[in-house]
């Protein structure tokens, strides 16, 4: 660990330099600064672990006056008997499913597409960018006629409500995923392709060959972001699967906190934990990933 | 031999027209699935959107031209003008709590030289935590009784208990906390990485013509970063204007319809009361007042990046 005081007389970059720092009035700033950040964290963190202890209380406990922030006692206990009052594993495994639908869709189909706009432009293939690029800007008419279309699926005459698909369909159309992996496969060397070519590749052999292994970083990223929105999506889930067995866990959460006519107030709480652990847990491996990939998406995002 | 070597390029075409088929067709059979989910996901539902609202709807299929009747019902409902000025308060008090927050946070985090790393990831949690549990986690917060986590504060100033989002006062702003808490450390990042990629030798420029803190602030980094923040606050814009599951999630539009929006009011509309011509009258009004938003998004976006 170096000093501080060394680490301001290496400061070359930002508002205020080595130089700068060596006055007490800029120190005096620097320490305000510190300590404002410090207050911006707390609030970030505590309203969660406020949650996360809370669950742990008994009701009387969360009732009494005066309060308690810190339970008196953690009622580890009291983590299983949630878990299983409310069967929440079924949950689990039907998020699971989204998730692995919707990431296969999200890779593939915005992964080919973006393929295709970079490296292989097939003539009119200009049509197809300019119909991505402005779904991306346009607004959305309410849900209505996507739900429509869910209900009736045009030329097949096939009813998607009750199953998992219109989920995977809508992450197979993203927009922003397909300008990424285009501005990605960009960087790709034109020549690596032409040589596989050559080398008798089809199209999709040089995808699978030559791009897919030159992609991990970016697949990587929007994996983890695919994986987190499809765990948190409520709306759409909510719609098509509402009161069904095969909600997710943020729809589950939505039904508890609405009809729960016998869901205690802590035990709502470790149930809200346990939506909380799995993108903890992402967040805690990849956060360097997560915070690279927001660069990478840049202002666009 | 004149012939033959007319016959050999005309070969050499037909061959060269057939291998820039066959290249420009395995191209688009690759890009054809992707097309098709997005005319079905994007396009086609933007398009029945807008024809479905002059119609009166069967079940989901329409049944009758009846010309701009759902929209006379939509705007001719007695809430309609409350429920767009509720939206608008939605974006008012975003812009003041959402908006300078993370560029502040950014600010000072972008002069840190220790715990950088602790304060970025500290302040980005919150947008790991999903969507639902953050709505329930603050109304946990601004639960009414003692039980809440505001009136335990308030407790040991000796205030209170108060009542927070059952107060028709209070519900938007609170809401607007919530969602700003939930978005700040994407913007955050966003703004930290726009002000790193400012060129030091132009502080160094100010520091030489005397330039002091706020100084450097207001010449070197406001400018540089004007343009993100113009982008970055119409973005908000759009994107609170069309503010519809937490409403729902936390008050269910209530106290008596004081934080219902436009869009929750779509939701109503469509799943509640099974009037889809309604929601998409009503969808289409929001469409275009979005899309003069987008607009001047898209028209500013095209000028700073230039």
């Amino acid at each position: 660990m170096k000093k501080i005081s060394e680490r301001f007389s290496e400061k070359t970059n930002g508002l205020l330099n080595f130089a700068d720092l060596k006055k007490t009035r800029f120190k005096a700033l620097y320490w305000i600064m510190f300590a404002l950040l410090m207050n911006f964290t707390l609030a970030c963190v505590v309203p969660t672990i406020w949650v996360l202890s809370s669950g742990l209380k008994t009701t009387e406990e969360m009732y009494r006056i005066p309060p308690t922030i810190i339970p008196e006692v953690f009622r580890w206990e009291q983590i299983p008997i949630a878990w299983n009052k409310i069967s929440f594993g079924k949950n689990f495994l039907n998020s699971l499913w989204i998730i692995l639908g919707c990431l296969l869709f999200d890779i593939t189909f915005n992964g080919l597409a973006g393929y295709v706009l970079s490296r292989i432009k097939p003539k009119g293939s200009a049509i197809v960018e300019t119909l991505v690029f402005w779904s991306m800007l346009l607004p959305t008419i309410s849900m209505v006629p996507l739900y429509i279309t869910f209900v009736d699926v045009p030329l097949i005459h096939v009813n998607l409500l009750g199953t998992f698909t219109p989920m995977w369909l809508i992450a197979g159309a993203n927009a922003f995923n397909v300008l990424l992996f285009r501005s990605f496969f960009n960087g790709i060397p034109m020549s690596y392709v032409e040589a596989a070519r050559i080398d008798g590749c089809s199209n999709l052999g040089i995808f699978r060959r030559i791009i897919l292994p030159l992609s991990k970083p970016i697949i990587m990223v929007v994996s983890i972001f695919s994986i987190t929105s499809s765990w948190s999506s409520f709306m759409w889930p909510y719609l098509v699967l509402g009161s069904t067995d095969k909600v997710p866990v943020a729809v589950r959460l939505y039904e508890l906190s609405t009809k729960g006519t016998t869901i205690q107030d802590n035990e709502m709480m470790i149930i809200t934990t346990f939506s909380i652990i799995p993108p903890l847990i992402m967040y805690m491996i990849f956060s360097k990933q997560i915070m690279g990939g927001l660069d990478m998406s840049g202002i666009k995002g | 031999m004149k012939k033959t070597a007319g016959q050999g390029a005309e070969k050499k075409n037909a061959g060269k027209f057939f291998e820039s088929f066959k290249a420009n067709f395995s191209g688009w059979m690759l890009i054809v699935p992707s097309l098709i989910l997005f005319i079905l996901i994007v396009w086609r539902p933007i398009v029945i959107g807008i024809s479905y609202s002059f119609f009166e709807l069967r079940g989901v299929t329409p049944a009758e031209f009846v010309g701009l009747e759902n929209f006379r019902q939509v705007l001719a409902d007695t809430n309609f003008i409350k429920t767009l000025l509720n939206t608008v308060k939605y974006v008012f008090w975003s812009l003041i709590i959402g908006f300078p927050m993370p560029f502040i946070a950014a600010l000072m985090l972008n002069e840190m030289v220790n715990c950088k790393g602790y304060f970025k990831v500290a302040m980005y949690l919150p947008v790991v935590i999903p969507g639902m549990a953050t709505c329930l986690i603050w109304k946990m917060i601004y639960m009414d009784g003692g039980g809440g986590f505001l009136n335990m504060l308030l407790y040991f100033f000796g205030i209170g208990p108060l009542n927070w989002l059952s107060n028709a006062n209070l519900t938007i702003p609170l809401i607007v906390i919530m969602m700003s808490w939930h978005g700040f450390g994407t913007t955050l990042i966003m703004y930290l990485a726009t002000m790193q990629s400012i060129n030091q030798e132009l502080y160094e420029a100010a520091r030489l013509d005397g330039a002091g803190f706020w100084g450097r602030i207001r010449h070197v980094l406001i400018p540089h970063m004007s343009g993100t923040m113009l982008l970055l606050g119409i973005r908000q814009i759009i994107s609170v204007f069309q503010v519809t599951e937490q409403p729902l999630v936390m008050t269910d539009g209530g106290p008596n319809g004081a934080s219902t929006t436009l869009g929750l009011t779509g939701y109503n509309y469509a799943f509640r009361y099974g009037q889809y011509d309604k929601a998409m009258a009503l969808g289409v009004i929001s469409f275009l007042i979005l899309l003069v938003l987008t607009f001047i998004y898209f028209y500013l976006d095209k000028k700073t990046q230039n």
